[in-house]
């Protein structure tokens, strides 16, 4: 299965194809698509370049993105896997 | 320091006025994104992983109080209260929104600072010593020059659709803090004929995909001279450099297939033409510009100083610090600190707001209101009083800014790799919390001496894996992250790319795998030999052995 990927016009941020066409922000309220689906949300999210920008399709597998970039794309749902050096936790000086 | 004319800030604003209408159209969709992304780009704006991406140039790495303080301001009131400071000594901000880049580029104008050229197939930020005007071993201080080729190549036409972008280092000592070797173009102030400022001028240096070390083209060009052969080599390189492949599109590119000599024939010929132009440099406006660059007004002070001393003696933490992270300085009771980015686990580079407005105040009572930003990911005060230091290390320390690290082997320079940048291959940024972690223990660093460690989430090697003593470069490998180590490489005036050891391995054996090799060092140097100094004697052998150990 795919999901619908892109980063929204406004702010850069992840965006998803989520249910009934509308964009979530969450892979886990991404819809699941097949191949003829997936061609369909592609021409829609074309279709819509005040909120999507880039929309690609990525391979799923039980939500989790399995193609060959699912790392990058595991990072892109989740953030960046590191916080930025802050005083308040570990470490300073 | 260098304040904008009149030209300056109509440059920069006009610049501001277009953009902010490109944003606008882009935002009500007259512009699509592949029209829009040639037009962020020439302003900085990136679009990431996770958002956009804006680089802001630090000319030069020089700042005052005021603009570092502006770039604390931006992080808190438009980002998520911090920015990353790159090798390239700018600042990126990792989270801004689209519809506020407008706003932030009239707040950066307020300090005469912009992003104009942080990306894109141009000249970018110049950039220099980080002790420039400070260091008793410069010939004179390069930041004159720097402001000259960083106004000569703005938005300078001939030179805004290069084949790729172009980078330009200047240092004026034998010692290269600059890396000017692995620049487009390295210049080196030299002395010429009857004395006067002369340019050693070194092409086609280059990390990436194809690293190359730049070899001298040129042994002493006059100063006045220097834009007329800095044309003559882009001009050279803009009508013969390849267009048809990005991965050698690069002047190291050109210059290896030529060969220098043949490169050099041809940039004589275009020098020849340029030279009677209208490039030779005005002395009233050579004159002007270093007037900028005056230094400040230090005070005749001993040598020693009495409360440094004995701030030495009373608090093993400082005297470590002092030693780690304090410069000589050209005037006598007078010293350069640098503000390490890296503290324990933390993000090279990444710096807080708060931190910006401490360094800012600092700047402003105890450094004459300079602070700089080196490729290291650091920041360094350089004009400090000796008297001064133990109040200066105090605040740091009680802000996280004193980790006296600088130069170690946990002043690691690293990218933001696969936790931010959309051309990543893998993870930078834990692999390098994991090493500074492992060998947190400032004794054990101490007895290693100095070492530079670099990292880089791809080939693009931002991180300069290529020249670090040790090089960790990130690679995919069927999805997964490992990292590819080499050793032996150096950035300075004995440049040299690392080489290869052996397979790449996975995250987690990184950083034991570079202490088996420091351990091995330890082992096998010769009295008083730095590290680097023991791989070129003895090549990479016993290092890929340890590296490769059974741990
Ligand atoms: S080296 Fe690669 S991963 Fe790192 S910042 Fe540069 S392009 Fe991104």
């Amino acid at each position: 299965m795919k999901v619908l990927t892109a980063n929204r016009l406004s702010d850069g941020r992840v965006l998803y194809w989520g249910a009934q066409g509308l964009a979530t922000e969450a892979l886990a309220e991404a819809l699941w698509l097949d191949d003829a689906e997936a061609e369909r949300a592609l021409a829609s999210a074309a279709a819509r370049p005040d909120l999507f920008v880039n929309p690609y399709l990525v391979e799923v597998n039980a939500g989790e993105p399995s193609g060959r970039d699912r790392f990058k794309e595991f990072i892109r749902s989740t953030g960046p896997t590191v916080g930025h050096s802050r005083p308040d936790i570990e470490g300073a000086a | 320091m260098y304040r904008y004319d009149e030209f300056d800030h109509a440059l920069v604003s006009e610049r501001i006025a277009e953009f902010t209408d490109q944003v606008r159209r882009r935002v009500d969709g007259r512009l699509t994104e592949d029209q829009f992304k040639p037009l962020r780009l020439m302003n900085g704006v990136y679009l990431q992983l996770h958002a956009y991406m804006l680089r802001v140039a630090v000319p030069y790495g020089t700042m005052n109080s005021a603009q570092l303080k502006k770039l604390g301001h931006i992080a808190r009131v438009y980002d998520k209260g911090y920015g990353h400071f790159t090798t390239r000594t700018n600042i990126q901000y990792n989270w801004p929104a689209l519809s506020d880049l407008p706003a932030i580029l009239t707040e950066l104008a307020e300090v005469e600072m912009h992003a104009i050229q942080t990306s894109g197939n141009c000249i970018r930020n110049v950039t220099t010593d980080v002790f420039a005007g400070a260091t008793d071993e410069e010939i004179e201080d390069p930041r004159p020059w720097c402001e000259i080729i960083r106004q000569w190549s703005t938005i300078h036409p001939e030179f805004s659709f290069l084949p790729r972008k172009f980078k330009i280092a200047v240092i004026a000592s034998e010692t290269d803090r600059a890396a000017i070797r692995t620049h487009d173009v390295g210049l080196q102030i030299v002395r010429g004929e009857n004395g006067e400022t002369a340019f050693r001028v070194f092409v086609g240096g280059g990390q990436g995909r194809l690293p190359h070390i730049a070899q001298e083209i040129a042994p002493a060009v006059p100063g006045r001279e220097l834009l007329a052969y800095l044309t003559a080599i882009l001009r050279a390189y803009n009508l013969l450099g390849r267009r048809d492949n990005i991965h050698k599109a690069r002047i190291k590119i050109l210059v290896a297939a030529l060969g220098i000599d043949a490169f050099r024939e041809e940039v004589e010929r275009q020098f020849e033409t340029l030279r009677h132009e209208d490039l030779r440099i005005p002395d009233d406006e050579l004159a002007r510009i270093q007037a900028y660059f005056a230094p400040p007004p230090f005070e005749t002070l001993p040598k020693h100083s009495g409360p440094f001393d004995r701030a030495l003696l009373a608090d093993p933490d400082f005297a470590r610090w002092s030693r780690n992270n304090v410069r000589r300085h050209r005037a006598p009771g007078y010293a350069s600190a640098i503000i390490s980015l890296k503290p324990v686990g933390g993000v090279p580079g990444d710096m807080t707001a708060d931190q910006m407005d401490v360094v800012a105040k600092l700047a402003r009572r105890f450094s004459f209101d300079e602070v700089r930003a080196a490729y290291e990911q650091n920041l360094v005060l350089p004009h400090v009083k000796l008297d001064d230091l133990p109040e200066v290390w105090r605040t740091l320390h009680a802000h996280g800014l004193a980790t006296a690290n600088a130069d170690l082997v946990t002043d690691v320079i690293a990218c933001p790799g696969l936790d931010y940048c959309s051309l990543a291959n893998a993870r930078s940024i834990p692999v390098a919390q994991a090493l500074s972690k492992r060998l947190a223990d400032l004794d054990f660093q101490e007895k290693l001496g100095p070492i530079r460690v670099n990292m880089s989430g791809c080939i693009n090697a931002c991180g300069h894996h290529h020249v670090g003593h040790i090089g960790v470069l990130g690679v995919d490998r069927k999805g997964e992250e490992f990292y590819q180590i080499t050793v032996g490489g150096s950035p300075d005036e004995q440049a040299a790319l690392g080489e290869i050891v052996g397979k790449s391995l996975p995250a987690e054996d990184v950083a034991p795998a570079i202490e088996r090799a420091l351990n091995r060092y330890l082992a096998i140097r010769h009295e008083g030999e730095r590290f680097i100094d023991t791989v070129r004697r003895t090549g990479a052998e016993p290092f890929r052995e340890a590296i490769y150990e059974a741990a």
